[in-house]
């Protein structure tokens, strides 16, 4: 159980930082203050996909950063499986998985070299390590290519061992930003499989993306970041009935007009 | 902590520049480097030695024994010229028609009863830094003189076993008290700080730039932050890979000219590696490696620092000059002839350890400095480290 409230984030803006006309229209500039996130708020139950849809520079991936504790929100609080994302960081980084577009693999480390790495910065020992590796080798069939340095991968590669490095120790809650942004159709069809199948094992997943579909096969619920605000929250038939017509684009076009008003 | 150094060390071993940086470079490159560089200069010099220069010289009647001692000088050949006056004689010069003009007063006479002094003139270019000509005509001049000089004296009535008495009256003998080591460690000292600081210095900051702004750029480092592992244990972690790999650069360049040392030694038949280890006991060895860990940890420091608050590679790269300069200035002014170790120079950083390294080459250590130069070294390293553990916490030095 995730629960999200009132979440909120700003940045120090150089105060020599000429401002382009759209950034001035942009409610979210305030003194030398860029307010990213200004009040977001959702939840997330057991099993759960929540799908995070907005605009670029909505705050999306800042929520998301909040959420995996790379940064800290300034005001609101999140709580995972009861504990305090922002009082005990440490313990929601043992429970969560994060993975994004652009893997992050360690490119002259070998596929393997990178999941065992991280499964050490996990705390696991060297016995489950190898039962976890093995295991997800087979589930994700990689035993071909765990021996190769990530430089030398093709982007299918890549993403299937950032898969593995992002669930090796078993979270209780994955993490995606974007996740098949600049992806091709196997490699997004490889990435919707692995979301699937946390589903299935009931695995609550939060995952930004641009891509409808997906929301539309995946989600349960889901969630419009705009200007640094939660402006739709709720299940994905509640979403889609705010479109005329079956096109989820129309909702989520709704939504954004709404907001302007 | 040691996960991350572990991991570090691996990723920077598989690296092709890094193995470049830290073992190609200060084995084969450095080596070849001054071996190439002692060649030219044993070259030059032995053709500037073996090099014939042309002379015209006037008047040479009127000093037969110097032009006789020209004449079948090796390094010079006579060159007929019906040019008398300094003007001509320059311009022909300027010409390369010949090298060196010597212009004999037509006043001039050997006769010692004729007690005057005259004037010569020497006409050469003397711009060359090896002023081989100078110095084979005040060999000349030397000699000539003196003959002359003895001749005058006995027409004066001194007698041969007098003559030095009237040329130089006190003759000072100076006795030595420096042992012999500590005039090759004023000499070789200097360098060998020289030459390990910036090593240190060196080695550390390509793994430095490639495991901060390099993770950055390559997108690791968010993934890394939310690994259940505090901030403290990630930079630390890579701070001491920074630290090995600055000190094993260090280390191999010793190694390495030692060996280089030994082979060229044994080969031309000059023992100065043998002396300059012999020199140096074990023990100061081992205190010039102890002193070089606190001082590459402050390089580690500043470097990883630098290199986390850069967004890229290049960036990071760009303040890699500025920072070097900052460490160079110290280190030159610390190796200036006349600079002692003191206790407040013992507080500068860079500077004490340079001094300290010269000190203990020539033997001349006063161990209560040293320790105050270790303690300095060590509180700065403390504080850097201290420092950049607490910059790396910062949002936006990591988010930038």
């Amino acid at each position: 159980m995730i629960e999200i409230k009132h979440l909120a984030k700003a940045f120090v803006v150089g105060k020599q930082k000429k401002l382009s006309d759209s950034e001035k229209n942009d409610v979210r500039y305030g003194g030398n203050l860029f307010h990213s996130v200004r009040d977001v708020s959702f939840d997330c139950a057991k099993g759960q996909v929540v799908g995070l849809l907005g605009p670029n520079g909505a705050g999306k991936t800042t929520t998301l950063r909040m959420l995996s504790t790379a940064l800290k929100p300034d005001a609101g609080s999140i709580l995972i499986d009861g504990h305090d994302v922002i009082h005990n960081p440490l313990e929601v980084r043992k429970r969560i998985g994060f993975l994004s577009a652009d893997t992050g693999l360690y490119g002259r480390l070998t596929a393997k070299e990178n999941i065992e790495y991280f499964a050490r910065l996990h705390g696991m020992n060297e016995v489950a390590i190898r039962a976890r590796v093995e295991e997800l080798f087979t589930l994700l069939s990689m035993h071909e290519f765990a021996n190769r340095r990530a430089d030398n991968m093709s982007t299918g590669m890549k993403q299937k061992t950032a898969i593995a490095r992002a669930v090796v120790h078993s979270p209780e809650l994955v993490v995606l930003d974007e996740p098949t942004t600049g992806l091709d159709i196997m490699t997004t069809q490889t990435v919707l499989d692995f979301i699937h199948s946390l589903k299935e094992q009931g695995t609550p997943v939060i995952f930004s993306t641009h891509h409808l579909d997906e929301v539309a096969a995946l989600c349960d619920r889901v969630v419009v970041i705009n200007q640094g605000i939660s402006a739709f929250n709720g299940s994905l038939a509640e979403f889609s009935a705010l479109a005329t017509g079956q096109d989820l684009r129309q909702a989520f076009m709704a939504v954004l007009k709404k907001d302007a008003v | 902590m040691w996960q991350v150094y572990l991991k570090e060390l691996l990723e920077l071993s598989r690296d092709r520049k890094t193995l470049m940086f830290v073992i190609a470079l200060p084995i084969i490159v450095f080596p070849l480097l001054f071996g190439i560089m002692g060649l030219v200069m044993a070259n030059v010099s032995r053709q500037a030695e073996a090099e014939e220069h042309r002379y015209v010289i006037v008047n040479a009647e009127l000093a037969p024994e110097f032009a006789n001692a020209l004449f079948y000088h090796k390094n010079f050949k006579k060159v007929e010229s019906d040019l008398k006056e300094p003007d001509a004689l320059k311009q022909a010069i300027r010409d390369n028609k010949f090298d060196v003009a010597i212009i004999i007063p037509a006043d001039f006479s050997q006769d010692p009863a004729q007690l005057k002094q005259h004037q010569w003139q020497l006409i050469y270019n003397s711009s060359s830094t090896l002023d081989m000509i100078g110095n084979y005509f005040n060999e000349l001049f030397k000699t000539y003189t003196k003959k002359l000089q003895q001749e005058r004296l006995a027409s004066l009535g001194v007698v041969t076993e007098q003559v030095p008495a009237v040329l130089e009256p006190v003759k000072v003998k100076k006795l030595n008290t420096a042992e012999s080591r500590e005039n090759i460690g004023e000499k070789i000292g200097g360098f060998i700080a020289y030459l390990l600081v910036p090593l240190c210095l060196m080695g550390a900051s390509y793994p430095a730039i490639d495991i901060g702004a390099g993770e950055k750029e390559r997108r690791t480092l968010e993934t890394l932050l939310i690994c259940p592992i505090s901030r403290t244990a990630i930079v630390l972690g890579k701070f001491f890979t920074v630290l090995t790999t600055g000190l094993i650069t260090a280390m191999i360049t010793v190694v390495s000219f030692g060996g280089w040392g030994y082979v060229i030694g044994s080969m031309m038949g000059v023992d100065v590696v043998a002396k300059t280890m012999q020199a140096l006991g074990f023990v100061d060895l081992a205190l010039i490696l102890a002193l070089l860990i606190p001082l590459t940890a402050i390089f580690s420091a500043l470097l990883l620092s630098l290199s986390i608050y850069a967004r890229s590679f290049k960036e990071a790269q760009n303040y890699m000059g500025p920072l070097s300069m900052v460490i160079f200035v110290p280190l030159m002014v610390g190796l200036l002839p006349g600079i002692e170790l003191s206790w407040s120079l013992a507080m500068i950083p860079v500077m004490n350890v340079a001094l300290c390294i010269k000190e203990l080459v020539k033997g001349t250590m006063d161990y209560q400095i040293l320790s105050a130069v270790v303690g300095s070294t060590l509180v700065i390293a403390g504080a850097m480290i201290a420092f950049c553990v607490r910059w790396f916490q910062q949002e936006k030095v990591l988010f930038r």
